[in-house]
C-alpha cells in the first residue's frame, strides 16, 4: 500500500508543481513552497503583523457565519476560526481561482487519508513535511480544523485583489462554502 | 392548494413556535396527458400529470384530503416518507384504499426534509400519470446554498396504458424489446469472434432466456421533463452566476436515465431527500423513484442543455437552463446502446455455483468486497489507500472500478466527457441519522425472475404465494441482495430508511431505493423503528406487479403507533 501511496503521490506532484512554481516571495512560504498548488501567490497579502481587529468565525456544515467580511486595504486582522461542524473544514484566504487549484490537492490528501471525512491525521501530514511527498499542508493562509477546535489566523491586507475565505475539502467549496473578502 | 389553518396563521403572527399544521386536498382524476405525437388519457392529481409538487416545512403536521375521481379505486403513497403505517397508502398493506367518490384524509406529522415524491399505489395508475412532486423545507439552514430551485421530475410516459402494457408483457416479454438482435448479428458475430465463441454465446442468452439488449423491457414511450417532451423543452431560468439547486426525480415506471448537463459540473448534495457530503460530477444515473439534488453555476449568459438518457439509450429526456424563455443549447446525441455481457449474469441460476467459486466469500462484514466481484474492491471501504493502486493513479477523478456493477458488465456508466460518474461508492451521509452498529440479523433475497414467462419475483416465490417478512421492532436487519436477474432492480421498502452499505462505516447513506444491477451482490440495512405492515418491493411497475414484492410486518415496538392516526375522513 505504502508503494501504491509514494506513486499516487509523485504523480499528483508532477501534475502539481508547475503550477506551485508561482508559489514565492512575499508570502514567506518559501521553506515549504514546492510542495503545494495553492500557496499564498504574489498579492494576496501577507501573515502576521500586529492586528487592529478581531473577526470571529463560526465553522458550520458545510458553510462559514459570517459569510461577507470588509477589511481596509493594509488592515491586519486576527481571525479567530471555531469548527462547530462535524466534519473537517478549512479556512484558506485566496482568490476564486487559488482556490479552484486548492482543491486537487486537498482531495489527493483524502485519497492519501490523510484528511478523513471528520479528522485531520496530523501526525501523519507532518511526517511528510520537507519529503519529496510533502503533504503537511503547513501554509500560512490556511486553516484545517478538525471538529471542535478553535484556531488563529493573523493576517495582514497589503492587497487589492478579489479575495475569498473557503473550504477546499471535496465538495465543500463546489457546495457554497466560501465567503467574499472585500478589500476597501 | 394550501389551506393554512387560521389558527396557524394565528399563531405565527404571535411568534409562537407552535407546530405549523398545513392542509391540502388533492383530487385524482382522468387527465389528458401531452405526449407530443399524440395524447393519451391518464390518470392525474388536480386535474394534471405531472401533479403540483406540494412543498411541506419539516416539523409541520400535514393534513391532506384525497378525493377520488376516478371509476375504480384509489390511492397515494407519499414515496420515502417515514410515517405511521396506515398513512403509507399501499391498499391491503396501509389501508383500504379510496374507493370511487370517496375522501380519504391523510394526517402525519413531517419528520424529515428534502425532495421526494408521491404517486398512486394502486393497479397502473402511477405509470398512467398519477405522480408528482414533493419538496420538504427543512427546518435548520441547510449544509448548501443556492439562489433558486427547480424541480426535474422525469417520467417515461407510454402511448400504451400500464393494463395494456402488463398484458402484452405477458404474452411475450419482448414485445416491447425493439432492440433484439437479430440473425444479421449473430453472423457478424460469427466473422467478428469465430463460429464456435459466437454459438457458445448464443447458446449462453438462449438458456437464459435473455438477451444482451434486456436492458429496458419497456420501450418506445416518450420521456417527460417536467411533463414537457423533448421538443417542448422544459425550461428553467436563471441569472448568470447564480447557484441553482436541481431536484432531479425519476418518476418512470421502468426506465433508468443518465443525466448530464454539458458544460457544467454537478454538486450532488442529497440522494433519496437525506443530504450527503458534497460531491462534484458530471454525469449521474438515476434509478427509478430515486432523487438526487445537485447545485449547478452557470457562469455564462447562454442556455444548457439538461440531457436524460435512458440507460439502454432507447429514448431521452431534454430540458434548457438559460438567462431568458425561448434561449437553447446544443441537444448532444444519444450515445450507442451498451450490451448486456456475460458479466451481467454471473449470478445467474444457471452459473451461480460457478459464479460464487469464482469470487469467494468476500461478504461477510462492513467494507469488505460487495458487488460479488472478484475481491479487486474488496477493500473499498476499509481505507483510502488501496484504490489509487489500481492502475497506478492517484490523481483526484481517476477511474476506479464502480463496485456497484459487475465487473467487465455492460451496463457500468461512463461519462460522456470523460469526466466523472457518480457511483453509490460516492454516497457518504452528511449527518448519519443512526449511530454505526454491527446488524441484528442478516436476510437473503434474491432476486429472481424469468424473462420469458415475465415473472418476477423473491428468493424463486412471487409475492401471491409468498409469507410476510417478519422483523422485530428494535433490531437491526441486514438485506443481502443477490440479483439473478439480467436487469436492474431498484429496491424500495416503505416506511423505514434504508441504510446503503457502500463501505463508509459510520458515513453509509440513507436511502429509499437501492438499485442492485445485474450480477451483483448489494447488503442495506434497515434500522426497524417504525411499528406496522410495510411494502417491500421492486419499484419498476410491471416487475412489482408480477411478483418481485413482498409484506413486511414489523411486530412488537410501541403499539400506539402502529393505532395511531387512523382516522379516516
Amino acid at each position: 500500500m505504502t508503494n501504491f501511496k509514494s506513486a499516487a503521490v509523485a504523480a499528483l506532484l508532477a501534475v502539481l508543481v508547475p503550477v506551485s512554481l508561482t508559489h514565492a516571495a512575499g508570502s514567506g512560504t518559501q521553506s515549504h513552497g514546492g510542495s503545494h498548488g495553492h500557496g499564498a501567490a504574489v498579492g494576496i497579502g501577507t501573515p502576521g503583523g500586529t492586528p487592529s481587529r478581531t473577526v470571529t468565525i463560526t465553522m458550520h456544515d458545510n458553510y462559514y457565519e459570517p459569510e461577507n467580511i470588509s477589511v481596509a486595504k493594509g488592515e491586519t486582522v486576527k481571525f479567530v476560526v471555531k469548527n462547530e461542524g462535524s466534519l473537517v473544514h478549512e479556512f484558506n484566504i485566496n482568490t476564486p481561482d487559488s482556490h479552484a487549484n486548492h482543491g486537487p490537492h486537498m482531495a489527493m490528501l483524502f485519497e492519501m487519508g490523510m484528511i478523513e471525512p471528520d479528522k485531520v491525521n496530523r501526525a501523519e501530514m507532518a511526517a511528510t513535511k520537507g519529503s519529496d511527498h510533502d503533504m503537511s499542508h503547513d501554509i500560512p493562509n490556511s486553516l484545517l480544523m478538525n471538529p471542535g477546535e478553535t484556531q488563529e489566523l493573523v493576517w495582514t491586507f497589503n492587497t487589492d485583489k478579489e479575495l475569498e475565505f473557503a473550504c477546499n475539502i471535496p465538495g465543500h467549496y463546489d457546495a457554497g462554502m466560501y465567503g467574499a473578502l472585500a478589500i476597501n | 392548494m394550501r389551506v393554512l389553518s387560521i389558527a396557524a396563521i394565528a399563531l405565527t403572527l404571535l411568534g409562537a413556535t407552535a407546530v405549523q399544521a398545513g392542509e391540502y386536498n388533492i383530487t385524482v382524476d382522468r387527465v389528458k396527458i401531452d405526449l407530443g405525437h399524440t395524447t393519451k388519457t391518464g390518470v392525474g392529481f388536480n386535474g394534471k400529470s405531472p401533479g403540483e409538487t406540494l412543498r411541506f416545512t419539516e416539523g409541520e403536521d400535514v393534513v391532506i384530503n384525497v378525493k377520488n375521481n376516478l371509476n375504480v379505486d384509489t390511492s397515494i403513497h407519499w414515496h420515502g416518507f417515514i410515517l405511521p403505517t396506515a398513512m403509507d397508502g399501499v391498499p391491503g398493506l396501509s389501508f383500504d384504499g379510496i374507493k370511487p367518490g370517496e375522501t380519504f384524509t391523510y394526517r402525519f406529522p413531517v419528520v424529515q426534509s428534502g425532495t421526494y415524491w408521491y404517486h398512486s399505489h394502486s393497479e397502473f395508475q402511477e405509470p398512467d400519470g398519477a405522480y408528482g412532486s414533493i419538496i420538504i423545507d427543512s427546518k435548520k439552514r441547510e449544509p448548501f446554498k443556492y439562489d433558486r430551485e427547480y424541480v426535474v421530475i422525469i417520467a417515461d410516459k407510454h402511448h400504451h396504458s400500464g393494463a395494456k402494457i402488463m398484458r402484452n408483457l405477458k404474452t411475450d416479454a419482448d414485445y416491447y424489446n425493439r432492440k433484439q438482435r437479430t440473425l444479421f448479428d449473430f453472423f457478424s458475430d460469427i466473422s467478428s469472434k469465430g463460429s464456435d465463441a459466437a454459438l457458445a454465446n448464443r447458446e449462453e442468452w438462449g438458456e437464459m432466456r435473455m438477451m444482451p439488449t434486456d436492458i429496458e423491457d419497456v420501450q418506445g414511450y416518450t420521456p417527460l421533463m417536467n411533463g414537457k417532451t423533448p421538443d417542448q423543452n422544459w425550461t428553467g431560468l436563471f441569472k448568470k452566476g447564480e447557484r441553482i439547486r436541481l431536484r432531479f426525480i425519476n418518476a418512470s415506471a421502468m426506465s433508468f436515465f443518465d443525466i448530464r448537463i454539458p458544460g457544467l459540473k454537478m454538486t450532488v448534495v442529497s440522494a433519496d431527500g437525506n443530504n450527503v457530503q458534497p460531491v462534484t460530477v458530471d454525469e449521474f444515473r438515476i434509478a427509478v423513484a430515486e432523487t438526487y439534488d445537485v447545485i449547478v453555476r452557470p457562469k455564462g449568459e447562454k442556455a444548457y442543455t439538461i440531457f436524460a438518457e435512458s440507460m439502454g439509450r432507447t429514448a431521452a429526456a431534454r430540458g434548457t437552463l438559460a438567462p431568458r424563455l425561448g434561449m437553447s443549447a446544443d441537444v448532444p446525441e444519444m450515445r450507442e446502446p451498451p450490451l448486456l455481457t456475460m458479466s451481467d449474469m454471473r449470478l445467474s441460476p444457471l452459473h451461480r455455483a460457478a459464479g460464487h467459486a469464482g469470487h469467494g466469500e468476500g461478504h461477510g462484514g462492513h467494507g469488505e468486497g460487495h458487488n460479488g466481484g472478484e475481491g479487486e474492491h474488496a477493500g473499498h471501504g476499509g481505507g483510502h489507500g488501496e484504490h489509487a493502486g489500481h492502475g497506478g493513479h492517484g490523481q483526484h477523478g481517476a477511474k476506479k472500478p464502480d463496485p456497484f456493477y459487475a465487473p467487465n458488465s455492460g451496463l457500468k456508466p461512463t461519462a460522456a466527457n470523460g469526466g466523472k460518474f457518480l457511483s453509490y461508492a460516492d454516497l457518504k451521509a452528511q449527518k448519519p441519522l443512526y449511530p454505526d452498529r454491527e446488524a441484528t440479523r442478516e436476510m437473503e433475497m434474491r432476486l429472481t425472475g424469468n424473462m420469458e414467462r415475465y415473472s418476477w419475483s423473491i428468493n424463486g416465490v412471487k409475492y401471491a404465494d409468498s409469507d410476510p417478512i417478519r422483523f422485530k421492532y428494535g433490531e437491526r436487519v441486514r438485506i443481502k441482495f443477490v440479483n439473478e436477474t439480467m436487469m436492474t432492480h431498484p429496491m424500495h421498502l416503505h416506511g423505514m430508511w434504508s441504510i446503503l452499505d457502500n463501505g463508509s462505516g459510520k458515513w453509509d447513506p440513507l436511502k429509499h431505493v437501492i438499485s442492485v444491477a445485474p450480477g451483483t451482490t448489494v447488503y442495506m440495512e434497515t434500522e426497524v423503528d417504525a411499528p406496522g405492515q410495510w411494502a417491500f418491493h421492486c419499484h419498476l411497475a410491471y416487475h412489482a406487479k408480477a411478483g418481485m414484492f413482498r409484506k413486511v410486518i414489523v411486530e412488537g415496538g410501541p403499539k400506539e403507533a402502529a393505532l395511531k392516526d387512523k382516522t379516516k375522513g
